[in-house]
């Protein structure tokens, strides 16, 4: 409990600080590899059998969700219940040196850090698991329905696509790309019209940058017309119409290119 | 209320100069705002009207404060012209007259989620404050000092809180969060004097009970699935009926190791607040597998349906659908989609979407709308019983969900990649579920929530730092100011020394509006 102003900078700082400290704490919680590695064959071989061998669960519990292993630090928690067992359930006792707990420590800890790191897609997700779709209906698709040949030729902006991003990339860009800025041009309730590069729109003001590079902006209700031509648009446009197979077949067939 | 009547008497003598009397949480929120919503319907609705939609236009600025810290998320309570309002580990006490700060109160927390946090609960003198690593904390609301400090959960686990805690009779009401972690929720009545556990009520039944038919036999699903208890209730005095939106199930996106409609996870409970016991319930998504909680505040108003007078309680979803529902029984009235949406083959007999499981996240991608963000979330929602009208903060989002886990999923087992949205601030005629206006608030995902008035005003926020005043009637817009950042809050009214001010915070900052002073 403070009373003066004063104390609002140290409210900042200690959110800075809890920033290092959540980060650090990151870094320092990063397993080794190599006892990770040596964790699982031990784990494999002496707990598996009940506990699965990737601990989630067989006939005795789930260690990735359990309460022990959640709060155990290098073994501590760990070690003597791997030692003493747990006769009442039916879990014996292993001899494990200290070096061995460490080690199926590091791995339980490296499990659970695997869920906790679960809500995201990994940046070399396998091409295998993406290419489901038909290339020859993606084509079709790409030159017919989806109208994807106005803007884009397998011959000129597309050459070589599937080889400069990730299968992953591909997908989203396919989707959802990121691409040129819109343009916009605002007409003057002289006449005169502004174009440039849309820099910012709004319920209330719309900004550009000029050829000249100058930034401009004006109230909506000060301007006459704003016409946007958003290169994007047809992307957008798409993708409630989008069946998943449409998706599948566009991108095998941006695959082949 | 039959237990409030005892306690009137007592807080006649234990909160005679300030603090919060129990009787000022049955009233419109006027002078006073006693709880999260304002009042225990969620309606975010003030009676207040000398802000109108003939004056708006001449709104100024009142004052100011900033609180340097993370973004204000919380709505902050009035009581006695003393404003509340937190940031995770942080309470604030501010001059509602002048915005000059009273004192401030840091907790120090051991780890937990600092996503949010969205404000305290009032009984008498005293203040509850839910921490990220999931305890509750009691604090003097003279001087921020802390009278006790209980834990309500295992920040080991992977429990955090964020809510607002809910005061109903001598019930502290306190939710609890988590995201990653396999974790069951639950939901807590603890004493307003000691902290001490009076009830919890789990999200998910105990093997064998009403409701675990929904999930696997011989399988530890139902144990750690999830159903956090995310945000603030509402409740019906007369009723006396607890009704609470809960979360999504766990593992998140990764469903086929917990088949079945997954009770109840997604639903909303109806419970009695004395016992903790479950009244009714209904389900808006059986078996989610796409992040879409049902925490969102489920509304409770009374009008007709039908022709007929009705007790209704209703919730525009994370899902994208309009549910309105008897809340006397829990009985389906209506069921109407408030954006597109692409995942859902039907409504059932129950009024609930019916999946389609080819739009379950999938190894190679499913688009579908909404995305896990929801075709609305946490944003405030209000009805207005001047126009009749439910407002949500919507957002058309599309976005590609990806199945990645192999073997038995746990946490999320797969992720989403947004696509693109774009957000409006709806208005929806409750008895059929149209969309009366829509007013685009711009690319992106909107974050603000929604206030009516008396006034026949609509306050909230669009996508580019601007607070909005709205005609509630037809969604023109009045009156607008930049605030210089985003709102992740709903904005809340107040009367104070005969002049109403209207709250809004951006950012670290809180900015307060009224009409120009009389001098």
């Amino acid at each position: 409990m403070v009373s003066s102003k004063m104390k609002s900078l140290s409210v900042c700082l200690r959110f800075v600080a809890l920033i290092f400290s959540v980060l650090f704490l990151h870094a320092a919680e990063s397993p080794d590899p190599a006892a990770v590695e040596r964790g699982r064959k031990q784990f494999v071989s002496s707990c598996g059998f009940c506990h699965g061998d990737d601990a989630t669960g067989n006939r005795a519990p789930d260690l990735v969700r359990s309460a022990l292993v959640n709060h155990d630090v290098g073994g501590d928690q760990l070690g003597p219940v791997i030692r003493a067992g747990r006769p009442d359930k039916g879990m014996p006792g292993f001899p494990f040196t200290d070096a061995q707990i460490a080690d199926v420590a590091a791995f339980l800890h490296a499990r659970t850090r695997e869920a906790l790191m679960s809500a995201r897609v990994p940046r070399d997700y396998p091409l295998a698991k993406l290419l489901t779709g038909n290339a020859e209906a993606g084509k079709a698709f790409f030159n017919g329905a989806g109208g994807c040949a106005q803007c884009h030729s397998p011959a000129g902006d597309l050459k070589g696509i599937s080889h400069k991003y990730t299968p992953l990339m591909l997908q989203h860009n396919m989707l959802s790309p990121r691409g040129p800025a819109p343009t916009v041009t605002v007409t003057l309730p002289s006449g005169d019209a502004v174009k440039g590069t849309l820099e910012h729109l709004d319920e209330f003001e719309v900004a550009l940058r000029d050829a000249d590079g100058w930034y401009r902006s004006w109230s909506r209700d000060k301007v006459k017309d704003i016409e946007v031509n958003d290169p994007l648009a047809a992307h957008r446009e798409l993708m409630p119409k989008l069946t998943d197979a449409d998706v599948h077949n566009i991108f095998a067939y941006l695959e082949t290119l | 209320m039959r237990r409030a009547l005892p306690l009137l008497v007592s807080f006649a003598t234990l909160a005679s100069a300030g603090g919060l009397h129990l009787k000022d949480l049955t009233k419109d929120p006027t002078t006073t705002w006693p709880t999260y919503n304002g009042d225990y319907s969620g309606k975010r609705y003030s009676t207040l009207d000398q802000i109108n939609t003939s004056n708006v236009g001449s709104l100024a600025l009142a004052w100011a404060f900033r609180a340097h810290s993370v973004p204000i998320k919380s709505t902050p309570l009035l009581v006695d012209g003393i404003l509340y309002f937190t940031v995770p580990d942080n309470v604030w006490a501010v001059d509602a007259r002048s915005g000059r700060m009273i004192w401030h109160y840091h907790y120090v927390s051991d780890g937990g989620d600092h996503i949010g946090n969205r404000g305290v609960g009032m009984y008498g003198d005293w203040l509850y404050f839910e921490t990220p690593d999931c305890h509750l904390v009691s604090l003097n609301a003279k001087d921020g000092s802390v009278r006790w400090k209980v834990q309500l959960a295992d920040v080991k686990l992977g429990y955090f809180s964020t809510m607002s805690p809910l005061i109903i009779g001598d019930h502290v009401i306190v939710g609890v969060s988590g995201d990653v972690t396999d974790i069951p929720g639950f939901l807590d009545a603890r004493d307003p004097e000691t902290g001490k556990l009076q009830w919890r009520w789990y999200t998910e039944p105990k093997p064998g009970e009403p409701g675990s038919e929904t999930w696997p036999a011989h399988s530890d699903a139902i144990t750690h699935g999830g159903g956090m208890t995310w945000m603030t209730g509402t409740y019906d005095p007369k009723l006396n009926l607890l009704y609470w939106g809960i979360g999504n199930p766990n593992p998140v996106l990764a469903g086929a190791g917990r088949p079945g409609d997954n009770l109840f996870t997604c639903s909303i409970v109806a419970l009695n607040p004395d016992t903790g016991k479950l009244v009714w319930y209904f389900q808006p998504s059986p078996h989610d597998d796409h992040d879409w909680d049902a925490v969102q505040t489920p509304i409770v108003f009374d009008g007709e349906f039908q022709g007929k007078p009705r007790h209704l309680i209703a919730q525009a979803s994370r899902n994208g659908y309009f549910f309105l529902l008897d809340r006397e029984t829990g009985k389906h009235l209506l069921t109407k989609p408030f954006i597109e949406t692409n995942w859902a083959l039907g409504i059932d007999s129950r009024g609930e979407p019916i999946r389609n499981p080819k739009k379950d996240p999938q190894p190679d991608g499913a688009l579908v709308s909404p995305g896990s963000d929801g075709a609305t979330n946490w944003l405030a929602p209000s009805y207005s019983p001047q126009t009749g009208l439910f407002y949500v903060s919507s957002r058309r989002l599309w976005s590609i969900f990806y199945l990645t886990a192999e073997g038995k999923a746990e946490g999320w087992g797969g992720r989403d990649q947004n696509l693109w949205a774009e957000s409006q601030i709806r208005a929806i005629d409750y008895k059929t579920g149209a969309i009366r206006w829509s007013h685009d608030i711009g690319k992106g995902e909107g974050r603000t929530g929604i206030l009516t008035t008396a006034g026949g005003v609509l306050f909230s926020g669009d996508n580019s730092d601007n607070l909005l005043a709205l005609d509630a009637a037809t969604g023109k817009t009045l009156w607008h100011v930049n605030t210089g950042a985003g709102s992740d809050n709903s904005p809340m009214t107040y009367l104070l020394d005969g002049r109403q001010y209207v709250l809004y915070a951006t950012g670290d900052m809180i900015f307060t509006f009224a009409l120009p002073a009389k001098n």
